[in-house]
């Protein structure tokens, strides 16, 4: 196992008392394959990655444990930690502009990660940084290695974030909604590409996020988030084809679909209850068209449903099912293929 | 090649801000009651003799004649004749600038060395002790009036431990180093005159930290919020992801963004500088432009007012210039667009 995360907890300190942010996330990365972490805006997917990263405000509370590769990194000291960052663990950020520093050349940033991590030479070093961008996809890299952000392209510009990211060959790369900020065009060419790294090395991906349609093309596996925490998750084919959790239909139902006329697409009611004011119950109960006075009141535990599908959601509990109460009641399933 | 159409073009700019400031103190200065030729006469004068000197001095000219006169003389580099120092003001001028000057630099060299560092120790200490120090430090340079500052400085190093000089700009008895800039201690360093550089330096410190104490205030509080805001950008977090340390993200990332809009700031630094050398140089008795200037007013020397606010306003435009053109050397978005 690559990563392997433990109730992981993050609090963020608003107007003087901790608020919980996620609240025990717990799943697992295995060499070589890519996760999905998807959800609405606001449901904790990029704090997720920063909590793994530990790129946090001052004021944060991690609680839990994250394993990488046997080290238990949560304990690291910031400096132990920083030897981890940009080279076994690496990151992509959502705004490729902003996430490069404007006054410096891309050449510069890239061999950045090398300088830190690595003994190498200067000319060695320059060797790996054109052997980087041409492995990106970026042509002329003799000429580009010496030019600023603002004058390449978006795309271009991602190509850069993801050269500095696998400058020293990390096993964990973590994209946080790499394409979001790019043209539709252009998000097809970086996610291509992101399949074809992915196949060249064993690394393990994982990928924030809250478009189904980027889930599709490139996870093997899908972990679904609701406000701060897991509520289900699958291989990729068997979470399309058989989703459980009311939350992960809606998602499913809101996106439109090839070849099947609809009058309308489906949308979740509501939005995500703020941290200070989270119901006791499951969370997704003032959404759900099922709910039930059990979800109002116990939070429900992740279940597993079939080989490695789990979901967090009372509808599936053998309990309340022999009750028969609800029986009737279950969620269609969405998609049919 | 667009730096020099730039400078160009500020350049030819400069003309319609002079003559408007000319206009204005010409004014200005000749709305203010009382009669220079009674003034330069004395109680005895006659009233035959006032007329013959008014008439002498073009007094009874309108005002826009009067004006005429002096712009024209200045297409010439004829700033007129001081009535009080019965020479012509540009030699005047050129006699009195260097010793402004040289307090006016040495009192930026201050503000830049302990401002921008003030500023970055502030802002990367956030909301402790040493941020809390530097605030207050710079918000009581910029709140205290300059003239009382130099006054307390005076009672304190001068008078109570008798440390520092209070006033001139050399120890009595000594006598100034070889004319080549007329900033004694730039000429006492080439010339290697030891003990004049000492002693010049000395006299420099009391004036030079009274005139600084308002630009460093303005400038801490600049570094610090621009430096706040740059550490919150994505390309700090960036920087943070590829495991750069918080001084390699500080120095290398932070530091070079952070003090552009510091760089801005300086040019009016120095204007302000500029023209709180008159109050400075009054406590001090430092022999420059702007004692030459309060003297002048007293006098209802006309010319000599006229010729040291152009001169100020020539500098504080030149150095804004320069502050600007600096920006293409610094930010390569400009050079590009």
């Amino acid at each position: 196992m690559l990563l392997d995360v433990k109730d992981m907890s993050l609090s963020l300190k608003r107007e003087g008392k901790y608020i919980r942010i996620l609240d025990q996330i717990s799943f697992h990365v295995n060499e070589g394959e890519t996760i999905g972490i998807v959800g609405e805006s606001g449901c904790g997917k990029s704090m997720t990655a920063l909590s793994l990263m530990r790129l946090l405000p001052d004021k944060a509370r991690l609680e839990g444990k994250v394993v990488l590769q046997g080290d238990e990194i949560t304990s690291f000291s910031k400096r132990k930690l920083e030897k981890v960052r940009g080279n076994q663990m690496s990151m992509i950020f959502q705004n490729p502009l902003t996430s490069l520093n404007p006054l410096q050349t891309v050449g510069i940033q890239i061999e950045e990660s090398i300088i830190l991590h690595t003994k190498m030479g200067k000319q060695q070093r320059r060797k790996r940084v054109l052997q980087l961008l041409n492995e990106v996809g970026l042509p002329r890299s003799e000429e580009l290695i010496d030019d600023y952000p603002h004058q390449l392209s978006g795309g271009m510009r991602q190509r850069i974030m993801i050269a500095m990211a696998m400058a020293c060959e990390p096993q964990l790369l973590i994209c946080d909604e790499p394409t979001t900020a790019l043209d539709v065009t252009v998000q097809a060419q970086i996610l291509e590409l992101m399949n074809e790294i992915k196949k060249e090395t064993q690394m393990g991906i994982i990928m924030i996020t809250h478009d189904m349609g980027v889930i599709a093309e490139v996870c093997d596996r899908v972990i679904v988030m609701y406000a701060g925490k897991i509520v289900e998750e699958a291989p990729v084919i068997e979470l399309f084809l058989n989703p459980k959790h009311p939350y992960t239909l809606g998602l499913l139902d809101s996106i439109p679909k090839m070849g099947i006329r609809k009058q309308k697409l489906g949308s979740i009611p509501g939005t995500v209850p703020s941290p200070e004011k989270m119901p006791t119950g499951c969370r997704f109960v003032d959404r759900c068209s099922h709910a039930m006075d059990q979800c109002r009141n116990t939070l429900p535990e992740m279940i597993e449903i079939n080989e490695n599908h789990y979901t967090a959601c009372w509808l599936y509990d053998e309990e309340v099912n022999k009750s028969g109460s609800i029986g009737s009641q279950k969620p269609e399933t969405a998609f049919h293929y | 090649m667009d730096v020099l159409k730039f400078v160009a073009k500020r350049l030819l700019l400069m003309i319609p801000i002079l003559i408007g400031i000319s206009m204005l103190t010409f004014a200005i200065s000749n709305t203010i009651p009382g009669d220079p030729a009674r003034l330069i006469l004395g109680p005895k004068a006659t009233p035959e003799g006032l007329e013959s000197l008014r008439e002498k001095m073009g007094l009874n000219d309108p005002l826009y004649i009067q004006y005429g006169r002096y712009m024209v003389g200045i297409t010439h580099g004829d700033l007129g004749e001081s009535t009080y120092s019965q020479g012509p003001v540009s030699s005047d001028l050129i006699r009195y600038s260097p010793a402004t000057f040289e307090l006016t630099l040495f009192a930026m060299m201050i503000t830049l060395l302990i401002g921008i560092p003030f500023g970055i120790i502030s802002a990367s200490k956030k909301d402790r002790m040493a941020d809390h120090f530097t605030r207050l430090f710079s918000l009581l340079g910029v709140a205290m009036p300059a003239f009382w500052l130099g006054l307390l400085f005076l009672l304190l190093f001068y008078l109570k431990l008798g440390i520092l000089p209070g006033s001139g700009r050399l120890d009595s008895g000594m006598s100034p180093p070889h004319h080549i800039t007329g900033m004694y201690t730039i000429d006492a360093l080439l010339t290697g005159n030891w003990t004049v550089l000492l002693s010049a330096s000395m006299h420099l410190i009391l004036p030079g930290i009274t005139l600084a104490a308002v630009t460093i205030g303005m400038i801490t509080r600049m570094t610090r919020s621009s430096m706040l805001e740059v550490l919150q950008s994505d390309y700090v977090r960036t920087a943070h992801a590829k495991g750069a340390s918080e001084n390699r993200v500080l120095y290398g990332h932070a530091l070079r963004n952070g003090v552009m809009p510091v760089i801005t700031l300086l040019g009016m630094a120095f204007g302000h500088a500029l023209g709180g050398s008159v109050l400075v140089e009054s406590v001090f008795s430092w022999p420059g432009l702007g004692k030459y200037a309060v003297n002048a007013i007293t006098y209802l020397d006309f010319p000599a007012v006229m010729g040291v606010t152009l001169l100020i306003a020539v500098m504080f435009i030149l150095v804004n210039l320069i502050v600007d053109t600096l920006y293409f050397f610094i930010d390569p978005r400009l050079k590009h667009n």
